[in-house]
């Protein structure tokens, strides 16, 4: 009998039922969306973040020797030291989170003169990978993994097209200051010229320019070429200075990655470039911090809905009530038939907004981060759990108005 | 036969200004026809809904069928009310979206105890095991009071209240419906109604006249003078 009246009730008040499952749909579609889109939000971010350069440094280990009296300092002497290039597959391979490294790029510095047609100038030149295949590493189909500048500096602006890793290359590619300086555009030619501080011996390389990079940074007053170039020229074969890695930090942070490569590396120190983790993780706090924000704004207008439209629903039906009292129900009675229309009302919206939310986040994900986003399971659950917790918090003031109605009052007077 | 309610006393307040029921004492025996009348605001209806279990009275002691229900939590109540009254409207109060037999069932339904062939059975004897599953929409004035009539007695109450059962009915809906009272008060039941027709009041066995909250007369209708005042001279 119950289900029959509640059956019905629904089917008589079907507008208003509409508007309830309305008021729930629009709230749930909102928390369903940013709930969908802050879960996978962390991965997109990050993967966005990584677009803005490395976020982990390493650097080979170096003895600093003291120099001076008993309580007199000199100052230090610092031995400078390599990281072997062929033992650089070992980042790839830490122990647990291989799969968060993204890329990296080797660095081997040198001061060289760079001479033009018109200018001469010194100017840093860096020794790196552009999209350099790394020996003894492969992607999950077998092809060889690719790693460098392409991979972890996305966001330089490259005027022309970026250089080979070829060994037998001559290509560079010049900061935007250099450029300016000897007048180079892409296509120009230009003499790297390293005079080795211990032997004296000069090397000559005449390069030629395949893109113009602007960075806004360091980057703009340098020269970078494919590592084995600046190897060769500075006579340092299988050494870099640095490296850069980027990793994927959603679930781990930016330091355990650090760790395992000092573990997987023997003989480096790596470290996580603390501010910018630190900005990412703030970006990313707040961003979830917006969207629970903006969850809570939506559900509790949709408890507002809900509310008003149960609140007219209880005054219309108040002879209605009055009498299911005069005939005996008790107060219990009457909360459980507006308990079960409010449940109802929250399950059918939970489930429409669920939808709509998939749909909203789907919208999100394509016009912020230009992808999909995959819709999360868990989602569902909490949105239901959300949609029918909401109706029924909405849904007690009316139910305590129902409740009591005296019969007595709204019977009288015909 | 013994009495099936004895108010002692009985006051009711609204407010500190407003004493709707005065130091009202009576008795109602069981299986009798009382009918209560009086001016509008003379308390009557206020009497009725004391009776019904439906208010409660501000002093004094009510004891229907045994039990003094001023002493009734309003849980208490509540449960007395249903296994005890049975209460027709002179609006019938149906529930729109239900048909005739599901308002009857309702009845059944709170008191715990759904059986669609007694709640049928009852529609039939108030003659309408024709229009079952007809909502009220579908019902004259006279069908749904039927209905009202079926749905108060289903869970066969110690006590049947109606207040102005006729009052709005056409005389041939109101005939019927007195003609049933009638055939319910033959039966046995205990009937209370409130009326302001001294036509309709000439058929109950009993008349407690209402003035400003207080008995103002408490007379039997003459045995003799009830047989003549048939539902055709009462007006219907």
């Amino acid at each position: 009998m119950f289900f029959r009246i509640l059956g019905k009730s629904l089917v008589r008040r079907k507008s208003r039922v509409a508007l309830a499952v309305l008021a729930v749909m629009l709230g749930a579609s909102v928390s369903s969306a940013l709930l969908n889109t802050s879960m996978s939000m962390s991965e997109k971010l990050s993967e966005e973040f990584r677009k803005f350069g490395a976020n982990i440094i390493v650097l080979p280990q170096s003895d600093t020797i003291e120099v001076g009296l008993p309580g007199i300092s000199l100052g230090s002497v610092t031995d400078q030291r390599y990281i072997n290039e062929s033992q650089l597959w070992r980042i790839k391979k830490i122990a647990n989170w291989s799969a968060n490294v993204l890329g990296f790029a080797p660095y081997l510095y040198q001061v060289v003169e760079a001479a033009s047609e018109a200018y001469a100038s010194n100017v840093v030149m860096a020794g790196t990978y552009f999209d350099q295949a790394v020996e003894g590493v492969t992607t999950g189909d077998g092809r060889p993994w690719t790693t460098g500048l392409r991979t972890i500096a996305r966001y330089w602006q490259v005027d022309g097209n970026w250089a080979l890793d070829d060994n037998g290359t001559s290509e560079a590619m010049v900061g935007t200051s250099v450029a300016d300086r000897l007048r180079l555009g892409q296509g120009s030619e230009f003499v790297a010229r390293y005079s080795n501080p211990e032997t004296k011996e000069v090397t000559n390389r005449t390069l030629h320019v395949t893109g113009i990079v602007s960075t806004g940074g360091p980057e703009d007053s340098q020269i970078f070429v494919n590592l084995a170039i600046a190897q060769e020229m500075s006579s340092r074969p299988d050494k870099v200075h640095d490296v850069q890695v980027s990793a994927l930090c959603v679930n781990c942070p930016a330091e355990k990655i650090a760790d395992e490569i000092e573990y997987s590396l023997p003989g480096v120190d790596a470290k996580s470039v603390r501010q910018l983790v630190m900005a990412e993780n703030d970006i990313m706090m707040r961003l979830e911090q917006m969207m629970l924000l903006v969850t809570v704004v939506a559900l509790g207008a949709s408890a507002l809905g809900v509310m008003t439209t149960m609140t007219t629903t209880v005054i219309e039906r108040r002879k209605e009530i009055g009498l299911m009292k005069a005939i005996g129900s008790d107060n219990l009675g009457i909360a459980s038939l507006f308990l079960a229309e409010a449940s109802i009302a929250g399950l059918a919206g939970g489930l429409l907004g669920y939808g709509a939310g998939l749909i909203l986040s789907e919208f999100i994900g394509q016009s912020v981060f230009g992808s999909a986003v995959s819709p999360v399971l868990l989602v569902l659950p909490v949105t239901l759990g959300l949609s029918i917790g909401i109706t029924l918090l909405a849904a007690a003031l009316p139910i305590r108005r129902a409740t009591s109605i005296e019969p007595a009052v709204v019977l009288r007077g015909d | 036969m013994g009495d099936v309610i004895k108010a002692s006393m009985v006051t009711k307040d609204y407010d500190t200004n407003t004493r709707a029921l005065d130091n009202v004492t009576l008795t109602m025996a069981e299986g009798e026809w009382t009918v209560i009348m009086g001016p509008s605001g003379s308390g009557k209806t206020t009497l009725l809904n004391l009776l019904g279990c439906l208010d409660r009275a501000t002093g004094g002691e009510l004891v229907i069928a045994g039990k003094d229900v001023t002493k009734l939590s309003s849980k208490e109540l509540t449960r007395f009310r249903r296994e005890n009254i049975g209460l027709i409207f002179q609006q019938y109060h149906l529930v729109p979206y239900l048909t005739a037999l599901e308002n009857v069932l309702l009845s059944q339904y709170f008191a715990g105890t759904v059986d669609e062939k007694e709640a049928s059975q009852m529609l039939t004897e108030v003659g309408l095991g024709h229009r079952l599953e007809h909502t009220p929409a579908h019902l004259s004035g006279g069908e749904q009071q039927r209905v009202c009539i079926a749905r108060a007695l289903v869970n066969a109450p110690a006590l049947l209240l109606a207040d102005e059962p006729t009052g709005n009915l056409d005389s041939e809906n109101g005939r019927k419906v007195l003609e049933l009272l009638g055939k319910l008060r033959a039966e046995g039941h205990t009937i209370i109604m409130v009326t302001h027709s001294p036509q309709v009041a000439a058929l109950g066995d009993r008349v407690i006249e209402l003035v400003d909250g207080k008995v103002a007369s408490d007379r039997r209708n003459d045995l003799k003078a009830k047989a003549e005042n048939t539902c055709v001279s009462a007006g219907y």
